[in-house]
């Protein structure tokens, strides 16, 4: 019933130095739901396990939404009355997961010299075992009655309606601009939590690390970019090839971060909606030329504002 | 269709930071954007800025675009925004114009030192919702101050108010005191640090000044945020952040010494 994908590519900074992936992808669908999730691990001095975290995290979420999903109806009649509640209750349980998965992780992988040698002795015990595993985690679940999302730590969701139109549901948070905070590794996680949910169907949703967002010039491309590709996911067998192949240019030629996208869909509501979809691909097109249109005039009308500025006598035709 | 996806990569072009392909990829219509920086000026154009110094000053800053252009060239789109501050604040383009298409505009001197009103407007300024709305923006930005004189307003409300931004927090900040009645303390309550203010007494240090610690910032600014240390793992944010500020103020204090600027006496030049 349900479709998706998930990719993750290599930064060009770490396949450069050498370094591993530290984002996590992963798809999974099941008969009343779909689910897509991405997670980054910070991947600095501190965080030397954050590629295992990241892929523990999504993991987490895999195992814990699919607890839920056991009994199918009753879940969807708790959501139904009462969505926050139980979207906080699967953000507590994912990371008691997270949590106990990575201390199982540590004892069956003790450290070893080489990980503790960057550290002084004295370093090393201040660092909490839960930041050495570090990592953001988007999660969405696409479901037959409803659709949610939880995200923790920077990157995007992103949702198309059934007009075709994309949205953010999760904004970035302006008091942290670096996302220093956010993250499963944080004693107050929970907290630091932020979830949507829908009880209409969208026609597909998508998650991805900070590193795609930012290969991009302006918001609204960003948006644009998953209307175009939620008008191929019909074809998704080919498809998915032009999408890996185009993470790779982003990481290349933007940020050089890792990036992850993962997204989920159903194919028969989406075939219905194709339409709209590419109409919505054209005109999203056309507006993209405005914007640039108007930027460029802009910046001339300032330039010849100040070149009067300068030189009242001058004649502007 | 997929077959001629590999030769994308030929025939990128670039266009005001923002690379396109042009193949039948029908992602490319949203090209890939270079990481981006913003450099904030904040340039007092007070009346005491008349004559020497301000005609110093306009002629430095255009001859420093070329400058800070050949910088972002590597793989950062740099982007300026000039904000001046006497009676009141007034930015000199209503956005971060990307370095490709600045062109500076020559100030004139008038008034008084409104620092408090431009360091609440920078405040404003600084956010996701304003002029750092661009996704592309992966460095914290780089603010420069100029001024030649103590603020003659509320300086340290201003201040307290730039100071809850987080883009301050993390951005490079330095300052240059132009002339004998410029207090550095008080621009080391901007920069956090008296190692990033230096202090130029004549127009020909004016000058030279202005364009090193433009450079430098800008150089040091767009560091990529993946920095490596000897561990061969990445260093955190925040260490990137601390470790860029004190990098300038190391470079700007070795340039400042190798060139003998501290030896200039306090009340010549001007």
């Amino acid at each position: 019933m349900y479709s998706g994908f998930y990719h993750s590519v290599i930064g060009a900074s770490h396949t450069a130095k050498g370094t591993v992936c530290q984002d996590f992808s992963d798809f999974k669908v099941y008969e009343n739901y779909a689910l897509a999730a991405v997670a980054d691990g910070h991947g600095s001095k501190k965080h030397f396990r954050s590629d295992v975290g990241a892929r523990m995290a999504v993991a987490a979420t895999v195992q814990t939404v699919a607890s839920y999903y056991a009994d199918a109806p009753a879940f969807e009649e708790s959501f139904e009355r009462d969505p926050k509640r139980l979207i906080r209750k699967i953000e507590k349980q994912i990371i008691s997961r997270w949590d106990r998965a990575i201390l199982r992780h540590l004892q069956e992988n003790p450290f070893t010299a080489l990980e503790r040698a960057p550290f002084s002795e004295e370093e090393f015990e201040d660092i909490r075992t839960e930041s050495i595993y570090g990592t953001t985690l988007i999660a969405v679940v696409y479901g037959r009655k409803f659709t949610f999302g939880i995200q923790i730590g920077d990157g995007s969701m992103v949702v198309i309606d059934q007009d075709a139109q994309a949205e953010m549901p999760i904004i970035d948070d302006e008091s942290c601009p670096a996302n220093l905070t956010a993250s499963m590794s944080n004693s107050n996680a929970i907290d630091l939590f932020n979830s949507f949910y829908t009880m209409e169907a969208p026609l597909a949703v998508f998650v991805s690390t900070d590193g795609l967002y930012t290969s991009f010039r302006s918001s609204e491309d960003f948006l644009d970019y998953h209307t175009i590709i939620a008008s191929h996911l019909g074809q998704l067998g080919e498809f998915d090839k032009v999408i890996t192949r185009n993470l790779v240019k982003r990481t290349n030629f933007g940020t050089q971060d890792d990036i992850s996208m993962a997204g989920a869909f159903d194919p028969q509501f989406l075939a219905q909606h194709l339409q709209i979809l590419r109409t919505q691909v054209e005109k999203n097109k056309r507006r993209a030329e405005m914007r640039k249109a108007e930027q460029a005039a802009r910046i001339q009308k300032q330039k010849l504002k100040n070149q009067l500025r300068r030189n009242p006598n001058l004649q502007v035709e | 269709m997929l077959d001629d996806m590999d030769t994308a990569l030929d025939m990128g072009d670039e266009l005001d930071g923002e690379l396109s392909f042009y193949d039948d990829d029908p992602l490319n219509a949203t090209g890939v954007s270079r990481k981006s920086l913003v450099i904030f000026f904040l340039i007092d154009t007070s009346g005491s800025m008349k004559g020497t110094k301000m005609g110093e000053l306009n002629t430095v800053m255009e001859e420093l675009i070329p400058e800070i252009r050949r910088v972002g060239e590597a793989d950062t789109d740099v982007k300026i925004a000039v904000l001046t501050f006497s009676n009141s604040v007034m930015w000199m383009y209503s956005e971060p114009i990307s370095i490709e298409d600045f062109e500076w505009i020559r100030l004139r001197a008038d008034g008084v030192t409104s620092m408090g009103a431009a360091f609440k407007e920078l405040s404003i300024r600084m956010s996701r919702n304003s002029f750092l709305n661009s996704p592309s923006l992966s460095f914290a930005p780089v603010m420069f101050l100029m001024t030649d004189g103590y603020p003659s307003d509320d300086y340290k409300t201003g201040l307290a108010s730039l100071k809850k931004n987080s883009w301050y927090k993390y951005g490079l900040k330095t300052a240059l005191g132009i002339g004998k009645e410029a207090n550095d303390d008080m621009l080391a309550e901007f920069t956090g640090t008296k190692d990033t203010v230096v202090h130029a007494y004549s127009g020909g240090q004016l000058a030279h000044l202005i364009k090193i610690i433009a450079v430098t910032s800008s150089q040091i600014g767009s560091k990529s945020m993946t920095l490596s240390d000897d561990t061969q793992h990445e260093l955190g944010m925040q260490d990137v952040f601390e470790s860029k500020q004190k990098l300038l103020g190391e470079q700007i204090q070795e340039i400042i010494k190798s060139e003998g600027y501290g030896d200039v006496p306090f009340d010549s030049g001007w």
